[in-house]
């Protein structure tokens, strides 16, 4: 596919969003607002400026990745105004600060490439434990940076200049930092961790002291947990690790530890704290708990239900009846109004990226480009998997955004970039 | 009435995503190569060198996929010292031919242009790696 043709694409997905709003709006009030034009308008500029950066900076990035995220965004963005028209207006501001991060980031590695990345792993690193930590800041001090909790989890990061108000959840972010600083130590390390010693039976274990890792990544993703009560961004910090662990040294050795692990932190966990009792209750048993814990997923399956094989029709079902559908439960409203046939494709267009980038990690030649785009393409297909088999019922339900489509600044941004340097380890690997 | 019309609308909507999705997955698909394996319309097309050092007038015939570069495991030898080890790929998709460049150090002209992304030949196409120069026949 050649550029012209992704941005045809471009083009045809900024024109679906504009539809989807004007269906939304022929539905409400039988006529078509300016909403229509400015959602194109918002999406064309954002991509498309995006797009000419790509064709500036990387022009033999693979042309895929876009237009399917432009897609994602356009279904996400009539689906958010049809819940919610003023949160509709916030996350075109968002779509627009994340192409121009996009951009920035194509435009910095323009001429040193990722390589450049490779040198500031500790700077990676630093920043992103200090990410972490920023919601556990005093909610109330002085200073105009507090953490803030928002429905139970310690996630938010607030900032108060007086003029401007804003918060953000930083864990995002981290994501990115996170799989940039293990993608620079793994390509330098993993010599010595690929080494095998000693055989037990079928397996073969690495010297204890090549487990220290491993366990530290354990103990900081059960941290997270705990402080934060964030089951999905622990679940997620932890398998990354475990997957890139596995990409750089092909070892299942590490598979099998990871699991052991993540088996043990997960009862450990399910006996000792409450809420995720709580959750697991309500994944198992959510009519038993229909007024209390289980009113969210209920709601979310009656309304997938409702939406049957082909969807009540944009702006025709009634999904605002489930609870922060907007952010956690956009997958079930898609479901109501697009029915079964507009889930799967969904599914289908999350599951053409992850293919597409893992097509990325398998074409480089470079291992620290190959573990960066693995790693980015792993957390961005097993964070789409986790809430939309939490919002199916397949697993406990993790408060974690849909990339792309959900409402919200910090994870639009954060995916903006990320599809972003998938483009440019894509480019650098075909010069 | 009204409800008629939404219901034309959603469907023309729904129709139009997949649409979309189904571009991008037939064009990765031929991308991969290799996925889109049907029956062959018609015995294959002929390449010839037109101008080489060593191998002027010498052809071979590209029947699914041939693999053309300076290593003794590609399909096709080329022997120009300014090809990589496996310059390119030709495939031969649907009875259509396919020439993509397999991230070679020196690039592949079609008709004096590099070539980035895979590209359609169609007869008489001239293409070129180094002082090479094959025509599709």
């Amino acid at each position: 596919m050649s550029r012209t043709a992704e941005g045809a694409l471009i083009l045809a997905a900024a024109m679906l969003g504009s539809f989807g709003v004007a269906l939304v709006n022929i539905a409400s009030r039988q006529a078509i607002g300016d909403d229509v034009a400015l959602t194109f308008f918002v999406m064309i500029t954002a991509f498309g400026a995006l797009h000419a950066a790509v064709r500036r900076w990387a022009p033999n990035g693979s042309p895929y990745l876009i237009p399917l995220a432009a897609l994602l965004t356009a279904v996400g963005l009539s689906e958010i105004y049809r819940l919610n028209p003023a949160m509709a207006s916030l996350q075109k501001w968002w779509l627009l600060i994340g192409a121009g991060l996009g951009i920035l980031a194509l435009w910095g590695l323009s001429s040193g490439g990722t390589q450049l990345l490779r040198r500031y792993r500790y700077i990676m690193l630093l920043s992103a434990l200090g990410l972490l930590v920023l919601p556990l800041l005093p909610q109330r001090w002085p200073l105009p940076i507090r953490g803030l909790a928002v429905n139970g989890s310690r996630l938010w990061v607030s900032i108060d200049l007086g003029v401007i108000q804003m918060r953000f959840q930083p864990g995002e972010i981290v994501k990115l930092l996170i799989v940039g600083f293990l993608a620079s130590f793994l390509a330098e390390r993993h010599e010595a961790l690929a080494m095998r010693t000693r055989k037990f039976g079928p397996f073969e274990l690495p010297e204890p002291r090549q487990m220290i890792p491993i366990l530290v990544a354990w103990f900081a993703s059960f941290g997270v947990m705990i402080y934060q009560r964030d089951l999905g961004a622990s679940l997620l910090l932890f398998s990354t690790f475990i997957a890139m662990m596995y990409v750089a040294t092909a070892r299942n050795t590490y598979l099998v530890v990871g699991g052991g692990l993540f088996t043990l932190g997960s009862v450990a966990a399910w006996s000792a704290f409450t809420h995720v009792q709580t959750r697991l209750e309500a994944w198992l048993v959510p009519f038993e708990h229909y007024e209390t814990t289980g009113y969210q997923i209920s709601n979310g399956i009656f309304a997938m239900a409702s939406g049957s094989l082909s969807g009540t029709g944009l702006g025709l079902g009634r999904p605002s009846l489930i609870a922060f559908a907007p952010t956690d439960f956009i997958f079930a409203a898609v479901g109501e109004e697009l029915g079964l046939v507009g889930s799967v494709l969904i599914l289908a267009i999350y599951a053409l990226m992850v293919s597409v980038g893992m097509g990325i990690a398998l074409r480089s030649r470079d291992l620290f480009r190959k573990l960066l785009a693995a790693g980015l393409t792993f957390s961005f297909g097993l964070q789409s998997l986790l809430i939309i088999g939490g919002i199916v019922r397949l697993f406990p339900l993790t408060g974690i955004t849909l990339p792309f489509m959900s409402y919200g600044g910090s994870s639009l941004v954060s995916n903006l970039v990320l599809v972003a340097l998938l483009v440019q380890i894509s480019h650098e690997e075909r010069v | 009435m009204t409800e008629f019309i939404l219901a034309i609308l959603k469907l023309i909507f729904i129709a139009l995503l997949f649409l979309f999705v189904w571009q991008i997955a037939r064009a990765i698909g031929s991308h991969l190569g290799g996925f889109e394996r049907r029956k062959r319309i018609k015995a294959g097309s002929e390449i010839v060198f037109v101008r080489s050092e060593n191998q002027s007038g010498l052809d071979f015939t590209v029947e699914d996929v041939v693999v053309v570069g300076r290593s003794d495991q590609a399909d096709v030898f080329l022997d120009d010292s300014y090809a990589s080890e496996f310059h390119m790929r030709f495939s031969s998709i649907d009875g259509a031919l396919v020439i993509q460049d397999l991230g070679s150090t020196n690039g592949t002209y079609v008709n004096g242009r590099r070539i980035a992304t895979p590209v359609g030949l169609s007869k008489g196409d001239a293409v070129q790696v180094g002082k090479t120069v094959m025509e599709v026949r």
